[in-house]
C-alpha cells in the first residue's frame, strides 16, 4: 500500500486536456515557461464532451491520486456544444463521485482556452496542490486482493 | 368488501382477455401466480385463456416495461418481423412509475408508441421482501393474504396481521405519483398525486456525513454483493448490448470479486442511469443481498431535480437531462459541496 | 444414515463449541451467521458467537471455499525492465486449514457432486484437501428444500467429515474421516453405539421423509433433442432476466471463464464464476454466440443440470437446496422445470 509518508511521494494527476483550448494552453505554458509541477500527466481528447464517468473512473483505478478536466470556455467549443453536454455530465458526477465518498478535492474541472498559458499553470499547481494535501488516493484503486484470510 | 387488489385483477383479466382475443394485441404482459406466496411470476399471455392466469397485488416488484422490447423482437420473429408501427403489438399492465419507463424508452427508441397498449394501474405500493421476512422474525412464510389495510402472514403456524404500508418499499413510501401519467386505458380509480414532506431524506441523510463516513458506508453497503447482475438485469433502463462489465479492452470494471470493481459497477451501473430512473424500486427489491443501491440512483434523481428542474418519464417531448443542455445551465463552480450552493441554484422545485 | 459411521460420541453444545473455540488461531473456521443486514451468511466464527442454524440455509452455498471468486492460478510481472519479469509466479495460498461449521447434507452433498467434473483440476482438489466440512443434518425442511427429489436427504452426511446430529438435550458427534477424527481429538464424550444412537434419534429425526427419489435415471432416458425442443422453454424464458442470482447462489454450478488482468507493471491470471445466463458465456471469438437468446441460455441452466450432467456423471447437477427458488426475483422454479421434463415423451433409443 503506497503511502504520503513514503520518501519523494508525488502525486499522479490524470489530465484530460481538449485538443482544441486546454491542451493549446498547456503547450503556450511550455513554450512561455511558466513553470508547473511535473506530477500532471496529460491525456489528450477530441473534446470535453468525450470524457465520461468510465474514462475518469478508469484513471482512479489505475493509481491516479487526482483527475482534472479541461475543456473550452462555454461558447467556444470546437463542437459548438460538446462542452455544454459535458459541464451537465460533470457537475453530477462529482457530486455524485462525492455522494459515495471520494474527497472533493480529488477530481476537477476547468475552462482554460489556448491562449491561457499561465492560467493553464496556475491550475496545475492548484490542482497539484490540493491533491498533494489529501495524499495518495486509496478509494476507487484496484489492487488485488490476494489474501484470502482478509475476506473473512 | 373486494379489496382494490382483486378487484383490479378481475379487470385485469377481462380487459386483457378481450384485447387477445380481438386480436388488438399478440401478447400480454402481467402477473401470474408464482410457487411462492410472496413472489408473482412475470409472464407473457399470448391467448384470452392465459389471460385468466394474471393477478395483480402488493408483490408485484418487478418492473415489467423491462420486458416490453424483448417480447416484441420475439413476437416478430413468431409473426414476421411488421414494420416499426403496424408490427405485432404488447400490452401491459403499468403504475406510475413503469408507464414513465414506457414514456423514455419511446423516447430512445427502443420501440414505437405504436406498438403498445398500457393499461394503467395505479400503485398502491408495493412490498419490500426483506421487510416481510423480518416481519415474522425469518420464519417461513407458508401463506399470505392481502387486505387493503393488512397483509396475514402465515408462519409458524400461525397467521400474523402486519398493517400493509409497514412492509412497504422505501422508494413507494416516498412515491409522489403513483398514478401511470402514460396509458391508453385505465383500471381502477387514480389516488392523484402525493405530497411528500421529505422525499430525499434518506439520501440528505447521508450527505450530511463527512467524506470518510460515506466511503464507509458505501463500502459497507456494497461489500456483500456477489456481482450477479440482478439489478442490471432487472432495470429496464439497462438494455446496452454490451454492457460495460462485459468490455474487455478497455477493460472498466474487473469480472470478479474485488471491493474496487465492486464500487465502479454500482457507481456506474447508477450513473448510467442518471436522468432516466423514475425510482421504481425494483434493483433494489431483486437483490438477494440486500444492497440498497437505489439511494445512488435516487442522489442523482435528486441533484438533476434540483440543478436542472428535471423529473424523467413524465411526457415524450422533454429530451432527457444528460442528452442536452442549456447555454445558462448552471456552470462549474456549482460541482462541490451542494450544502453552500444554495443561493446560486437554479431549481424551482425541491431543494 | 450412513451404516459405516466409525464413532459416535455425545456431547453438549457448549462442549462443541469449545473446541471450535480452542482452534480459530489455528485455522480459519467459518459458520453460518447473521451479517450486517440481518440476513444469514457465511462468517468468521468467533469465540462466544453461537452459529446461526435455525433461519435456513446461508445465502451463498459453499462453492466458493473449493471454485473461489476469483481463483488467481498464477501472477506475473510485465515490467521488461524488472528481473523475473515475465516469469510466472505462484500465488499465495491460504496456509491455514478452512473448516465449514454448519454445512448442512444438501450443500455438503455438491462438493461431492462438483468433484466429478473437477476429478483432474489441481485447483479444486488443493482446496478440497484443506477443507474441513462439519455437517449438520436437518430436522426439518423449507418449502423451497427438495433434496428427496435429488437424490440426497436431510439426513444425508455425504461430503461430510463430521456430523453434528442435535437433539433436544444435546448434540452427538459422528466423525466420518480422519480430518474429522483429528479435529475431534480433544472433545470429550460419551462414546455411543449405533443402537444407542438410533434409539436416541427415533424421536428427533423419526418423522422427516427419508423416501429418496434420484431422477437421475428417468432424465438419463429421456431422448436428449426431445427435451432440448420441448415446447414449455419459451414458458420459462419469458419470465427470466436472464441475472445471475440462480447460477451465482447455486452450489453445483461451476462455470468459469478465465482472464488476464494487468495494473500497473503486474498481472494475474484468475478463473472466475461465469454464468450461462449473461451474454458472454459461450461468445466465440467471431462474436457469434450459440445461446444468444434468452431461451437459449435459460435452457442451458436446466439442460445442463438435469440432462447433460446426468448423462456424462451419473446424478443431476442438483442438490435441492432451494436457493435458486428462494431468490429467483422472477419466481422461475426449478421443480416445476424438472417435472416439465420427466413429462418429455419418448425413451431414447438404444441404437
Amino acid at each position: 500500500m503506497r503511502d504520503r509518508s513514503q520518501e519523494g511521494w508525488e502525486p499522479k494527476i490524470v489530465a484530460f486536456l481538449c485538443r482544441w483550448c486546454s491542451y493549446a494552453g498547456a503547450d503556450l505554458a511550455g513554450v512561455s515557461r511558466y513553470q508547473y509541477p511535473p506530477s500532471i500527466r496529460i491525456v489528450r481528447v477530441p473534446c470535453s464532451g468525450r470524457v465520461n464517468a468510465q474514462l475518469i473512473l478508469d484513471a482512479f483505478k489505475a493509481g491516479a491520486d487526482g483527475v482534472w478536466v479541461s475543456g473550452c470556455h462555454p461558447g467556444d467549443c470546437h463542437y459548438i456544444s460538446g462542452n455544454l453536454y459535458a459541464r451537465r455530465r460533470f457537475v453530477l458526477l462529482k457530486r455524485f463521485l462525492e455522494f459515495v465518498g471520494l474527497e472533493p478535492d480529488r477530481l476537477h474541472f476547468s475552462w482554460i482556452s489556448a491562449s491561457e498559458g499561465e492560467g493553464f499553470a496556475e491550475k496545475a499547481t492548484e490542482v497539484t496542490e490540493k491533491v498533494r494535501a489529501l495524499g495518495p488516493c486509496k478509494r476507487l484503486h484496484k489492487e488485488f486482493d490476494s489474501n484470502q484470510e482478509n475476506i473473512w | 368488501m373486494v379489496s382494490v387488489n382483486k378487484r383490479i385483477t378481475e379487470e385485469l383479466r377481462a380487459e386483457a382477455g378481450r384485447l387477445l382475443e380481438s386480436g388488438e394485441i399478440a401478447a400480454f404482459l402481467g402477473y401470474c401466480r408464482g410457487s411462492l406466496p410472496y413472489a408473482p411470476r412475470p409472464f407473457v399471455a399470448r391467448t384470452a385463456k392465459d389471460a385468466e392466469r394474471l393477478i395483480w397485488n402488493s408483490f408485484c416488484v418487478i418492473n415489467l416495461a423491462n420486458y416490453i422490447p424483448g417480447l416484441l423482437q420475439e413476437l416478430d420473429s413468431e409473426h414476421g418481423a411488421g414494420d416499426e408501427i403496424s408490427g405485432p403489438k404488447v400490452g401491459v399492465v403499468a403504475t406510475g412509475c413503469w408507464s414513465r419507463n414506457i414514456v423514455i424508452q419511446i423516447q430512445e427508441q427502443r420501440f414505437t408508441r405504436e406498438r403498445v397498449l398500457i393499461i394503467g394501474v395505479s400503485s398502491r405500493g408495493m412490498v419490500d421482501r426483506k421487510r416481510l421476512h423480518s416481519a415474522v422474525d425469518g420464519m417461513e412464510i407458508t401463506g399470505i393474504e392481502e387486505e387493503d389495510h393488512i397483509i396475514t402472514l402465515m408462519a409458524g403456524g400461525e397467521g400474523i396481521e402486519v398493517p400493509r404500508w409497514n412492509l412497504i418499499r422505501d422508494n413507494c413510501r416516498t412515491c409522489t405519483r403513483p398514478d401511470p401519467v402514460f396509458f391508453d386505458e385505465m383500471i381502477g380509480e387514480p389516488q392523484g398525486e402525493r405530497s411528500i414532506a421529505e422525499p430525499f431524506s434518506q439520501v440528505e441523510e447521508i450527505e450530511s456525513l463527512t467524506p470518510d463516513e460515506r466511503w464507509e458506508w458505501f463500502q459497507q453497503e456494497i461489500s456483500s454483493c456477489i456481482r450477479c447482475y440482478a439489478c442490471r438485469n432487472a432495470c429496464p433502463l439497462c438494455y446496452c448490448s454490451t454492457c460495460f462489465v462485459d468490455d474487455s479492452r478497455p477493460q472498466w470494471v474487473g469480472k470478479s470479486l474485488n471491493a474496487t470493481d465492486t464500487a465502479l459497477f454500482h457507481i456506474l451501473r447508477a450513473f448510467h442511469c442518471a436522468g432516466r430512473c423514475t425510482d421504481c424500486g425494483t434493483c433494489e427489491s431483486v437483490c438477494p443481498m440486500g444492497i440498497k443501491m437505489r439511494l445512488l440512483t435516487k442522489k442523482l434523481q435528486k441533484d438533476l431535480l434540483e440543478l436542472y428542474d428535471f423529473e424523467p418519464g413524465l411526457d415524450l417531448e422533454t429530451p432527457l437531462p444528460l442528452s442536452t443542455y442549456r447555454q445558462d445551465d448552471p456552470d462549474l463552480d456549482i460541482v462541490s459541496e451542494p450544502a453552500e450552493q444554495d443561493g446560486v441554484r437554479p431549481s424551482r422545485k425541491g431543494g | 444414515m450412513d451404516p459405516d459411521a466409525r464413532k459416535l460420541l455425545k456431547t453438549d453444545w457448549s462442549h462443541l463449541l469449545s473446541i471450535l473455540e480452542e482452534r480459530t488461531d489455528e485455522m480459519l473456521i467459518l459458520a453460518p451467521s447473521l451479517n450486517e443486514k440481518g440476513l444469514v451468511d457465511w462468517a468468521r466464527f468467533r469465540a462466544g458467537e453461537r452459529p446461526v442454524l435455525e433461519r435456513g440455509l446461508p445465502l451463498n452455498s459453499v462453492k466458493r471455499f473449493c471454485f473461489p471468486q476469483p481463483e488467481e492460478l498464477f501472477l506475473f510481472s510485465c515490467r521488461p525492465a524488472e528481473p523475473g519479469a515475465f516469469r510466472l509466479q505462484e500465488p499465495a495460498r491460504l496456509e491455514k486449514n478452512t473448516v465449514l461449521f454448519g454445512v448442512r447434507p444438501c450443500d455438503a452433498r455438491s462438493i461431492e457432486l462438483n468433484r466429478l467434473p473437477y476429478e483432474h483440476d489441481p485447483y479444486f482438489n488443493s482446496r478440497l484437501e484443506s477443507l474441513m466440512v462439519i455437517g449438520i443434518p436437518c430436522r426439518e425442511t423449507c418449502s423451497t428444500c427438495f433434496c428427496t427429489w435429488t437424490g440426497g436427504g436431510p439426513q444425508g452426511t455425504d461430503g461430510m467429515d463430521a456430523a453434528v446430529w442435535e437433539y433436544d438435550e444435546g448434540v452427538v458427534v459422528q466423525l466420518l474421516s480422519e480430518k474429522g477424527e483429528k479435529f475431534f481429538s480433544s472433545l470429550s464424550a460419551t462414546l455411543l453405539s449405533r443402537e444407542e444412537f438410533e434409539s436416541l434419534f427415533a424421536s428427533s429425526f423419526g418423522n422427516l421423509s427419508e423416501d429418496v427419489q434420484n431422477p437421475a435415471d428417468l432424465m438419463k432416458q429421456k431422448p436428449l433433442l426431445s427435451c432440448y425442443d420441448a415446447p414449455f422453454w419459451q414458458r420459462v424464458a419469458d419470465s427470466c432476466i436472464n441475472c445471475g442470482v440462480c447460477t451465482f447462489l447455486c452450489p453445483t454450478c461451476y462455470c468459469f471463464d478465465i482472464q488476464d488482468e494487468r495494473l500497473g507493471g503486474q498481472g494475474r491470471r484468475i478463473r472466475y464464476w461465469d454464468s450461462c445466463m449473461f451474454p458472454l458465456f459461450t461468445q466465440h471469438a467471431s462474436g457469434h454466440n450459440p445461446r444468444g437468446r434468452k431461451v437459449q441460455r435459460v435452457r442451458n441452466r436446466f439442460m445442463h443440470k438435469l440432462k447433460y450432467f446426468p448423462d456424462r456423471f451419473g446424478p443431476l447437477s442438483c442438490v435441492g437446496c432451494g436457493r435458486c427458488i428462494r431468490e429467483c426475483p422472477v419466481n422461475i422454479d426449478i421443480r416445476e422445470v424438472l417435472r416439465d421434463l420427466l413429462q418429455v415423451p419418448g425413451e431414447e433409443s438404444d441404437s
